[in-house]
Parts: structure tokens; C-alpha cells; sequence
């Protein structure tokens, strides 16, 4: 798909960042319910995006085609205090709307966001549910592997 | 009518026990026979096969039978009623295979509801078969189930709530078209409920060559598009309909039906049953000679003088008691005599379409109008043509293994299946069927 235009989310983003991450967090209720949704997703997206795009250690990229986004990353980077390599670069949210899926520009995102961050970090590191098979696959082909498990249950 | 075809149903059924049997078919002249047909004659059959399997399509019923396989999880409209409750059903349905296809369907009722599970069930059940006609599976189980069977299976594979709706829809619109002067490859589609044979009926459109981008598709929470709120749900939940999500309605339609229908070429409606669940005024605001297809069963969406006075210039329904009725019973019979007469090992889409055709050419220009776009079940000739076409197809398409030629086919369907209604005639002559029970 031609046209496709990767940059950094500014503020007037925000809006639609906050719509494309309700959508991937009811993407992820499907896989397990204890992603339920919050009721006030809404307030707590607007909060959130609002620190990210103010924070020097967070990266929020856009995909926009015609003017329209279709698709984020967020990524933070984050110090891993009794490792080496010391510096990664966590993707955290990481969403692109159907139509634009299977067609390589999810991997041409991630890859934008990586180029963002070469110069300060040394490892890539990718969160998302156990039970999505489709992350699993995606990043899997791109080189990944699972190296932390978050394991849990209801007190 | 329908109340005095319950009443005559559930009087019937104990009274007959059922509706089919099994009735031997060589000459038991006495039991010495029985050491041809069974052993020790029947070894040197069974050596033989067991060389070449092929020759189980010769030597036993495998050319002419298949199972109607269900699992009772929605059973006509009355939902998940269980294997039990389906059995009368699949008796019917094999009755018709019998008689308008003379094609030996028997069913098959299994207590798993598990796709998983009911995949692995029916493709064991391979050897002794020459097809599966699968019934009254629930949706979207039954699009896995199928999409399944089909590529695992080397015997030919039917969902006839899906495929049998979808190609006499097809069919029925090929001949609509013809009358108001428009092309499939242009018109704008509207599908009306999105449960298992619009479903079907969307997938064989793109495959006949509707423009998919036109196409809008409905279900109960609204327009399909590719951005609606549930899409990343269809995605894990329902791939059937979210594939078609991203392929229909380019145009990202929102909002109420009205919106998809105004402008619209053709409606169908396979949804529940009505009158009143598509409006007057949603018909008048279609294109020019709009063509709309109510196929809720037993009452359709709207009735169709509504539809006629809202402005459609062709209306057909479900129902044999009005004109046009859409019916997956002018498909099924013939589709397996053709794919059974040539061993088909799958029917493709393509034979479906040549089906669809057949069915819509068997309505000559002369007798094509608006209230006869399709043929009926009394019109008995039409299956020989739709077996012919298919078996033909099977052969172009090298999914035969005992190619025929569309001849050949021709006399060979039309002598089995007079065969068959003449071996009832005479039963029911020779009261061996018993003529029915009176009802007050």
C-alpha cells in the first residue's frame, strides 16, 4: 500500500491515539479477562498519551494514510537495572486498523519506531497477552523471542 | 396450510415410523444367494478392493451414497434442539435426495458439538461414502466445519444451509438481472443478515464477479465495514465475516439499513423472519427497478406486494406459495447426482456457479418475467440439466475421477433419477407406502 507515512504523534493526535487504543485494549479483553476494560479507559488514554508525547524516555509513532491515522506504537525506554545489554526499548501499545494488516506496513512501522531509537538503545523488547497468537507470530518472523513471562491469577 | 402440514407431520411420523428404509437392490431368489452377496462370495469383492480402493466406487453403494451429517445445533429456526430433535429433519432432506436426485442420502446424527471433534468424526466416515452433505450446523462453526472437510476430504463436501442457498440465490439473481437490464459486475449489493447463507452467498458472488467494494453487508449490530467496533472480535471470533469486512463496502456506509439501501441495485434478505423488518421506505429509496429477495423463512422480511409497492420490480421469497421461490432444494439433488456420477473428489466453487447457471438458463427468454425468475420443484427436468452441468465442470476442471461428458451425463442423470420417482410411484401403487393418515 503506497502513501503510507510514518511520524512521531504530536498533540493533536491525541484524540484518535486515545480511539485506536480502546481499540486495541477491547482486542486484548478478547483474549483474557483480565485485560476488562476500565470505565474511565477514556480519561486514563488522554492522560496517558498526554505524558508519553511530553516524555523524553517515550516514543508514540503514527501511521497516516491520506491525513488519517491508521495505526501506533508507543515505546518506552526503560533501564534494565541488573542486565546487559543496560538499555531497551520497550513497545508497549502497538495497533494498525484491519485493512491495513497482512500487508507488511506493521513491520514497516516497527521498523521506523526502531530507527527512532537505535542511537539510544540496545535491545528491542515487545509486551503483549499470552494468548495472542497473532503477536506471537508477528514478531516471531521479525526475529523475536519470548524471554519474560508475566504469569497471573486473582488474588 | 402450514398448521395442516404440522398436523399431518406429527401424525405421519408415528404412523409411518419415520420415512426411509433400506430396500434391497439384486435378486434374493433364495438364501443360497445369499453366498453371492455375502460370504463367501462377497471376499473375492472385498480382495478385490482391498487391491484397488477406486473399486469401491464400483463394486458397492459408495457411487450413489452419501451421509446428511448434522449435530442438531440449529435445526430450521428453531435453534440448537440436539441430534435427536434433528433426526426427522435429515430423514426429509434425504427423501429429497432420493426423489428429486435419486441419490441415496441417509442420515447421520452425532452428539458432538465441538467443530475440532466433529471435523475429525466426519472425515472418518470417508471410506463408505461417495459424499456429506452437511445440515443445521450453527454458525460460524459450520463455515470451519466446511472450510475444513472440504480441503481434507477427497469426497465431495456440502453445507446446504450455506452453498444450496447461495447458488439458487445466485441463480434467481442471474435471471433478475436479465429482466431490468443490469450487469452483476456493476450492481450494488445489499446482503441482509450475515448468518450462514449470505455468508455463502457473498463468498460465491465475488466468485461470480460482483464487485465486492460495492457490496454491503448487514448483520444484527449494523453495516459491516472494515473500521466498526467489534471488527478485531470478528477477526479471532468470526474470519468468514471479518475477511468480508475488509473486502465490502469501500465506502465505509454507517448507520440504519436505509443508508446501505439507498442507491442499492439488489437486496437480499436472509435474515429472520418478518413482515417488518425491512421498511417500505427503505425499498423506495433503492436505484431504478431495484430487485429484492426475502428469503426468511417461514414469513419473509417484508411481504412481498409491500416490496412491489415500494417500487422492486422483482421480488422472490422462501415460499412455495408465492412467485419465485428461492429454494436450496432445485441445487442439492442435482449438484450430487453430477458430482456423484462423476466421482468428484470436492465440489468447487466453479461447479457451483455452473449449477447457478444452469438452474438460471433452464428459464427460457420466452418464459422469464418478473414472477418467474427461477424454475420450480414441479419443473423435474431442471436437475437433469443442473447434473449435467456440474458433472461437466467437474470434468473440465479435473476434480473427476470418472469423467463424463455434459451428454452423457445428461442420459445417465435423467435415467436414475426417473428411476427413482418410478420405484416410489410403484410402491405407493402396490401399497407397500401405505397412503396417508387422515387428519380431522
Amino acid at each position: 500500500m503506497n502513501g503510507i507515512v510514518y511520524r512521531k504523534a504530536s498533540e493533536k493526535d491525541i484524540d484518535r491515539l486515545i480511539e485506536l487504543n480502546i481499540r486495541l485494549k477491547r482486542l486484548n479483553e478478547e483474549f483474557d479477562p483480565l485485560f476488562k476494560l476500565r470505565e474511565d479507559i477514556v480519561e486514563k488514554s488522554r492522560e496517558y498519551f498526554q505524558r508519553a508525547l511530553n516524555s523524553p524516555d517515550s516514543v508514540v509513532v503514527v501511521a497516516e494514510d491520506g491525513g488519517r491515522v491508521v495505526g501506533f506504537i508507543k515505546a518506552d525506554v526503560v533501564e534494565r537495572l541488573f542486565y546487559e545489554p543496560k538499555i531497551e526499548g520497550n513497545i508497549v501499545e502497538f495497533y494498525l486498523l484491519p485493512e491495513y494488516r497482512r500487508k507488511k506496513l506493521g513491520a514497516a512501522m516497527l521498523d521506523y519506531v526502531i530507527k527512532l531509537l537505535k542511537e539510544r538503545v540496545d535491545i528491542i523488547t515487545a509486551e503483549f497477552p499470552a494468548l495472542n497468537e497473532i503477536a506471537v507470530e508477528f514478531y516471531s518472523r521479525l526475529g523475536f523471542r519470548g524471554i519474560v513471562s508475566t504469569y497471573a491469577r486473582e488474588s | 396450510m402450514k398448521e395442516k402440514s404440522s398436523e399431518l407431520a406429527v401424525k405421519s411420523a408415528p404412523y409411518y415410523g419415520g420415512k426411509l428404509e433400506i430396500v434391497p437392490k439384486i435378486p434374493v431368489r433364495s438364501l443360497e444367494d445369499f453366498s453371492i452377496w455375502y460370504t463367501p462370495g462377497v471376499a473375492a469383492v472385498s480382495k478385490a478392493i482391498s487391491m484397488n480402493k477406486e473399486l469401491s466406487f464400483d463394486y458397492t453403494w459408495r457411487w450413489n451414497t452419501i451421509a446428511v451429517v448434522t449435530n442438531g445445533s440449529r435445526v430450521l429456526g428453531l435453534g440448537n434442539i440436539g441430534p435427536e430433535a434433528a433426526l426427522p429433519v435429515m430423514e426429509g432432506k434425504s427423501l429429497i435426495f432420493k426423489f428429486l436426485g435419486g441419490v441415496d442420502a441417509f442420515p447421520i446424527c452425532l452428539n458432538v458439538s465441538d467443530p475440532e471433534k466433529f471435523v475429525e468424526v466426519v472425515k472418518t466416515l470417508e471410506p463408505g461414502l461417495g459424499g456429506i452433505n452437511l445440515e443445521d450446523i450453527s454458525s460460524p462453526q459450520c463455515f470451519y466445519i466446511l472450510d475444513r472437510l472440504r480441503s481434507e476430504m477427497s469426497i465431495p463436501v456440502w453445507h446446504d444451509d450455506q452453498l444450496g442457498t447461495a447458488a439458487a440465490t445466485l441463480a434467481g439473481l442471474y435471471n433478475a438481472l436479465k429482466l431490468v437490464d443490469k450487469k452483476l459486475n456493476k450492481v450494488s449489493i445489499v446482503l441482509f443478515g450475515a448468518g450462514a447463507s449470505n455468508i455463502a452467498t457473498a463468498r460465491i458472488f465475488e466468485k461470480a464477479g460482483v464487485d465486492m467494494s460495492k457490496l454491503i453487508l448487514i448483520d444484527s449490530k449494523g453495516i459491516l465495514h472494515s473500521e466498526r467496533d467489534d471488527i478485531d472480535e470478528l477477526m479471532l471470533h468470526n474470519p468468514w465475516k471479518y475477511e468480508l469486512a475488509l473486502k465490502t463496502n469501500r465506502a465505509k456506509v454507517t448507520g440504519g439499513p436505509e443508508n446501505a439501501l439507498e442507491g442499492a441495485d439488489v437486496l437480499i434478505a436472509a435474515s429472520s423472519p418478518g413482515p417488518g423488518k425491512i421498511k417500505k421506505e427503505w425499498v423506495a429509496k433503492m436505484a431504478d427497478k431495484p430487485i429484492t429477495f426475502l428469503l426468511a423463512n417461514p414469513v419473509p422480511e417484508m411481504w412481498p406486494w409491500e416490496a412491489k409497492e415500494a417500487g422492486a420490480a422483482v421480488v422472490a421469497t422462501g415460499r412455495s406459495d408465492f412467485p419465485n421461490q428461492v429454494n436450496n432444494s432445485l441445487v442439492f439433488p442435482s449438484v450430487f447426482r453430477g458430482a456423484l456420477d462423476v466421482r468428484a473428489r470436492t465440489i468447487t466453487d466453479t461447479m457451483m456457479l455452473k449449477a447457478a447457471e444452469a438452474l438460471a438458463n433452464y428459464v427460457t427468454e420466452d418464459k422469464l418475467n418478473a414472477d418467474h425468475i427461477i424454475p420450480t420443484m414441479d419443473e423435474w427436468e431442471v436437475y437433469i440439466y443442473v447434473a449435467a452441468a456440474v458433472a461437466e465442470q467437474a470434468r473440465v476442471e479435473n476434480v473427476a475421477r470418472n469423467p463424463l461428458h455434459y451428454d452423457e451425463e445428461f442420459v445417465r442423470a435423467k435415467k436414475i433419477i426417473q428411476r427413482s420417482r418410478k420405484i416410489l410411484m410403484s410402491l405407493m401403487e402396490q401399497r407397500f407406502i401405505k397412503p396417508l393418515p387422515k387428519v380431522d
